[in-house]
């Protein structure tokens, strides 16, 4: 049987460049693995060039530092999008590749948040994942939220505003957060991976907090904390009919929220509390959450409401905050490329990853395919009365 | 191209050396691994060389016999472009040319050499030493002989027996005579009991293990085709291995009569172990669970409630064999209870371990068909959400390679996983042959780099899964 050519992009201009290579490689090696599909990295470094090369899935190429000096003796690749994907590697013979499917790994701005999924859908590809709109609607915290409470879902009391207006109008923008009880949380609205996100008790900590946030993104989010906290997460996976990992409970830091550094930097080598030697976010967490049944059910339905109600395909992630006395579940984000796929909390569902990345790009497949069923373009009479 | 352009790096010689390294220094693996090898860039695939001091001289010894042929050869060239003399030219042009195959052979013979005036002499003398050695000695000693199980019974004899007697076993699987003779170095002469595997390799093996060790119990642990490129037949295997019961009283001889082909050698008087239980003690309600196996060992009488953590029905037998030479020995029941729940799988042998939340049995060290069957009956009895079963299939089978092969493959459907493993290689076929023999419904993927698969297998298990491995190739078999 003929292998299926995937491309799989990560890096990019992003804050979360980092976390997108290590999420990047490890889809590769599980397609890899799987020895149904013929890989193809595509890298795009942090200035936005787009290179190609098998060195490319090799871990130790980042880790090393060497990745610079690689790219240096590297062409930059061309995409040739018409009816499907090629690859063109620049060189005296240029060399034309096609790609079957692309599984995009790009984590944060231009790729997560549909971007890149607009060059795909132009490019009339199946691709894994979340489409342009549902793309874009998940990495807009506050877009997320309004959408998902016309649909009867819990938030927790937000507001929302562009980083210009603070700027120009600070005054009202303290008045509009008065009516918010504290603590509250700053986040910017399209960065994931917890970066610039802050926890503030009072008014002198906010400014600063919307400050930091400026720095990284032009809308800001402020939103209220949920009492009697318990933080879950849950991975779902599929098109129509959906698939749950395991509601996953990160546990927090004394600071009691989770920042970049403990899901990504100092969660190394932490022990679960399966008892596994796991690394990054999931060494800090509870799998799966301990949480009384009717709750956890409550926490699952209330992440497929949320997964349907943005619209989203293939693979997401839906945060929620419970408050455990009341016995609420609050949707809080939805992160439509998972870190590294959140593999642990599949593996510990009973799904290998070398059958989720199979089971994604089948997706991508199907999604594609029903797709191409719908009219696009039809004739009319219009130009002629020109 | 650069496959063959290969043989004339100085890489080469480190490959050439590392074959050998792998191949124990002998002539005739070494020189069967060189003469179907193609590609000599990929023999350095699970392992590297290993620079012992040994493997230092001998890489020098090859680089500098390849540096000065080749010298030698451009000397010749050299002199044919001076002179404009064709003779020279046919003489320095074959010797560049030829260089690496003429020292992938040549270096064989100091090897030979070596051991045939040194090593060996050297070696029968500490043989001749460790005769008088065991004919002195006053210990119970106990030969364990087979063509599988040796080391598992070997070691079991010596964990339970050690709860109450003072007992010396050869190390791990040492069981050649020259290993038997350092063994016999390192006794202190008060040990009550001594364990000695016989490890047989060709016709006449197990007559001079006896000869020199004299053993005054036996142990018989099964017969399956193995060494059959050197025995032949299974019956040469057979008579070899049995001639053990030869020198030993007939009622001190135990025999796994769960082996089928080991049955029709059985002796009148000899102890039979099974399943079933040891001599006259039954086995009763036997329980296999996924890291230990527990059971009662009952006679008309007395009744001893055992567990162990090795695993499989196939080790109730061991375990009672065991048991029952413990009593034979006078050791109590509380010492033959804790003696068993003291056993425990070794390394690579029936070997449960968590990886995530899914189980691995780990047998990569199962090299014959009786032991896949045990643990393919393992992998049937015990409940999982997903069952994986991963091999490469046996080495060394001789003449019934592909029957055995077909046999494993029928061993495998029958124990129903939902997805089977295959690494690519001579013997896939005939296992996918048995495989569809017996109705194999399940996922059935070959694998093109095994190294690959067995250091990702987190990537292909998840949480409830048991994935048994069985037996794994060396990369002068792959």
């Amino acid at each position: 049987m003929e292998k299926l050519t995937v491309a799989v992009i990560f890096g990019s201009r992003s804050a979360e460049h980092d976390v997108s290579i290590i999420t990047g490689i490890s889809i590769i090696k599980a397609l890899d693995l799987s020895g149904k599909y013929e890989s193809v990295p595509i890298y795009i470094d942090k200035k936005g060039r787009w290179f190609s090369a098998n060195e490319l899935k090799d871990i130790a190429l980042f880790s090393s530092g060497r990745i610079e000096g690689f790219l240096n003796k590297q062409k930059p690749i061309l995409i040739k999008v018409g009816d499907g994907l090629q690859l063109m590697k620049q060189g005296l013979k240029p060399k034309l590749l096609n790609i079957d499917v692309v599984f995009p790994a790009t984590h944060g701005t231009h790729g997560e948040d549909g971007e890149l999924m607009g060059l795909l859908e132009m490019a009339n590809i199946p691709y894994v994942g979340c489409d342009v709109p549902s793309s874009a609607i998940a990495m807009d915290k506050a877009l997320a939220k309004i959408i998902s409470q016309s649909q009867g879902i819990l938030t927790s009391k937000f507001v929302w505003f562009y980083a210009d207006e603070f700027n120009n109008s600070q005054k009202q923008i303290i008045t509009r957060l008065k009516e918010l009880k504290y603590p509250l949380f700053v986040k910017p609205v399209h960065l994931g991976s917890s970066i610039a996100i802050s926890r503030v008790k009072d008014e002198s900590e906010l400014i600063n907090a919307i400050e930091v946030a400026a720095h990284y993104d032009n809308k800001i989010i402020v939103e209220e904390a949920v009492n009697s906290l318990i933080e879950v997460t849950v991975p779902i996976v599929g098109n129509e009919s959906l698939q749950l990992a395991l509601v996953e409970q990160p546990l927090t830091t004394a600071d009691n929220f989770f920042d970049f550094d403990t899901k990504y930097i100092r969660g190394g080598g932490k022990k679960s509390n399966g008892g596994g030697k796991q690394t990054g976010a999931q060494g800090y967490s509870k799998l799966p959450a301990d949480l009384p049944k009717e709750l956890y059910l409550l926490a699952e339905n209330t992440a497929k409401d949320v997964y349907k109600a943005i619209g989203c395909s293939g693979i997401a992630r839906i945060d929620l905050l419970i408050d455990s006395k009341a016995e609420k579940v609050y949707f809080n984000e939805i992160n439509p490329l998972p870190g590294s796929l959140y593999a642990h909390n599949w593996r510990e569902a009973g799904k290998s990853t070398v059958n989720l990345v199979s089971e994604l790009v089948d997706l991508a497949k199907e999604k594609h395919q029903k797709k191409q069923r719908l009219q696009t373009v039809f004739d009319t009479n219009y130009l002629k009365q020109y | 191209m650069r496959d063959i352009l290969f043989i004339y790096s100085a890489r080469f010689p480190v490959a050439l050396t590392y074959m050998l390294q792998s191949t124990e220094y002998k002539a005739k693996p070494y020189l069967k691994w060189l003469w179907r090898t193609s590609n000599f860039r990929a023999v350095q695939h699970r392992r590297t060389l290993k620079r012992t001091s040994y493997a230092r001289m001998l890489l020098l010894a090859l680089t500098t016999g390849m540096a000065t042929e080749l010298l030698a050869g451009l000397v010749f060239v050299a002199l044919g472009i001076a002179t404009g003399h064709i003779w020279y030219w046919m003489v320095g042009i074959p010797l560049i040319i030829a260089y690496p195959i003429v020292w992938s052979h040549l270096v064989i013979v100091p090897l030979e050499l070596g051991r045939l005036y040194i090593v060996e002499p050297r070696q029968n003398k500490q043989i001749k030493a460790s005769a008088k050695t065991f004919a002195k000695h006053s210990a119970i000693k106990i030969a364990v002989a087979g063509s599988y199980g040796k080391t598992t019974m070997k070691e079991v004899l010596k964990t339970v027996l050690s709860e109450g007697k003072k007992v010396a076993a050869t190390e791990a699987n040492h069981n050649v005579a020259i290993e038997h003779a350092k063994f016999a170095r390192k006794l202190e002469g008060n040990e009550e009991v001594l364990i000695i595997e016989y490890g047989e390799g060709a016709p006449g093996d197990v007559v001079r293990f006896t000869s020199i060790t004299k053993p005054t119990h036996a142990v018989i642990t099964g017969l399956a085709p193995a060494h059959l490129d050197q025995y032949k037949t299974l019956d040469a295997a057979a008579k070899d291995i049995f001639s053990l019961a030869d020198s030993v009283s007939p009622d001190n001889v135990y025999v796994n009569a769960d082996s089928l082909a080991a049955k029709p050698y059985i002796r009148r008087g000899n102890i039979g172990y099974s399943v079933a239980g040891a001599g006259d003690w039954k086995a009763r309600d036997i329980k296999i669970e996924v890291n230990k196996t527990s059971f009662n060992l009952v006679n008309e009488d007395r009744s001893l409630k055992l567990t162990s953590r090795l695993l499989g029905k196939h080790q109730v037998g061991v375990l009672a064999a065991a048991a029952l030479i413990a009593m034979q020995l006078g050791l109590s029941d509380k010492q033959i209870i804790t003696g068993i729940a003291n056993t425990a799988p070794f390394d690579h042998r029936m070997q449960p371990y968590k990886l995530g939340g899914a189980w691995i049995i780990d047998d990569t060290y199962n090299g014959n068909i009786d032991g896949i069957k045990a643990g393919t009956m393992l992998l049937k009895e015990l409940k999982a959400t997903r069952k994986i079963y991963v091999t490469p299939g046996l080495v060394d089978q001789g003449k019934e390679n592909i029957k055995i092969h077909q046999q494993m493959g029928r061993y495998i459907a029958a124990a129903k996983p939902d997805v089977v493993i295959l690494m690519q290689n001579s013997t896939t076929d005939s296992i996918k042959q048995g495989l569809i023999e017996n109705d194999y419904v399940g996922e059935l993927k070959i694998e093109t780099d095994p190294l690959a698969f067995y250091t990702n297998l987190d990537q292909f298990a998840a949480s409830g899964d048991l994935v048994m491995m069985q037996n794994d190739w060396p990369d002068n078999y792959a």
